[in-house]
């Protein structure tokens, strides 16, 4: 069958309601409302928008998809890429843009997806803020406030365990999201060192400041 | 080259709005509608109502047609519904069933 080479495309002006199915590859660079499975490649060009669930073989993402995306290969998401959803794929590349979603890379016979959740309680957080990994991670922000008891509490270890795993998770989060949730359940227990006990709430006042002040009224 | 392509192998259920020209080589079942030319190549399926610039058929289409321009209906195209359009041109050995409608 000469369908491998058979290539799809919907163009620019082109705007599709309903159900896309076949084999061959297909390229997005218009509208698609509805669902696409196809056996093929599937492309979303700049300029394309999906706002359904994408399968395919393997998936290229430069324009904007609000739906799972499930590739039975690889999922790549390129510079200018906006997903709000779930990535399923044996490989997951994000490249550029924007991802708000659970990403699943492997064989997808880990752990099952609600275990998983309910261990990293800072998936949103993580997700949220996907394309500036390396300006202010929200996984390094979060654990702050815990960290000046665990420094109190015994100087030594538990800072210098945990100043080898927080610069790693940074580089977890940009390279492959799907590292992202266990990295994070890990940090949960280990607090960030980097970064000093935060400043006090209630300004100190100096001993008998207090009573100076009542004296005073 | 066209701007939308629907490839040999690719079934699209439902409506196809397109502001530029339109191949279909697979299957539409649902609307197609085209403010420019749509061709329909051998092999292709369209189960739809399509509205289009102009239209060339040599596959199936089953449904009515409308045209702003002309519609061709080449050899070996098969189409069973009515066709409105300012022009018409039927090949020998195109089938052809239904109404025509032509801005007498």
């Amino acid at each position: 069958m000469a369908t491998r080479d058979a290539v799809t495309v919907i163009g620019r002006g082109t705007h599709v309601r309903g159900k896309v199915a076949g084999d061959g590859d297909l390229e997005i660079q218009g509208r698609v409302d509805g669902s696409v499975a196809v056996d093929g490649d599937v492309t979303i060009e700049q300029g394309g928008l999906v706002a359904s669930d994408v399968s395919g073989r393997r998936i290229v993402v430069r324009g904007a998809v609000k739906g799972d995306l499930t590739a039975t290969e690889s999922i790549a998401l390129e510079e200018g890429a906006r997903v709000v959803g779930d990535l399923r794929a044996p490989r997951v590349a994000i490249v550029g843009g924007l991802v708000r979603g659970y990403v699943q890379s492997g064989d997808g016979q880990g752990a099952p997806r609600g275990a998983v959740k309910s261990a990293a309680v800072a998936r949103p957080a993580v997700a949220a803020k996907p394309a500036v990994p390396a300006a202010k991670p929200a996984v390094v922000a979060a654990p702050a406030p815990s960290a000046p008891r665990a420094v109190q509490a015994s100087n030594g270890s538990p800072a210098a365990r945990a100043a080898q795993p927080a610069p790693q998770q940074v580089a977890h989060v940009s390279r492959e999201r799907a590292e992202a949730p266990r990295a994070i359940s890990l940090a949960g227990g280990a607090p960030a060192a980097k970064q000093g006990p935060p400043p006090q709430v209630v300004p100190s006042l100096k001993k008998g400041a207090k009573g100076a002040l009542k004296k005073k009224a | 080259m066209a701007s939308t392509v629907i490839g040999a192998g690719i079934t699209i259920e439902g409506e196809v709005t397109a502001d530029d020209d339109v191949v279909v080589q697979g299957t539409i079942r649902g609307k197609l509608t085209s403010r420019d030319a749509v061709t329909v190549e051998s092999g292709a399926v369209v189960e739809a109502d399509v509205a289009s610039g102009p239209l060339s058929v040599a596959g199936a289409v089953t449904g009515n047609i409308t045209s702003s321009d002309r519609v061709d209906l080449q050899a070996g195209a098969k189409v069973v519904g009515n066709v409105k359009a300012t022009r018409i041109t039927i090949a020998d050995g195109a089938q052809f069933k239904g109404n025509v409608d032509m801005d007498v």
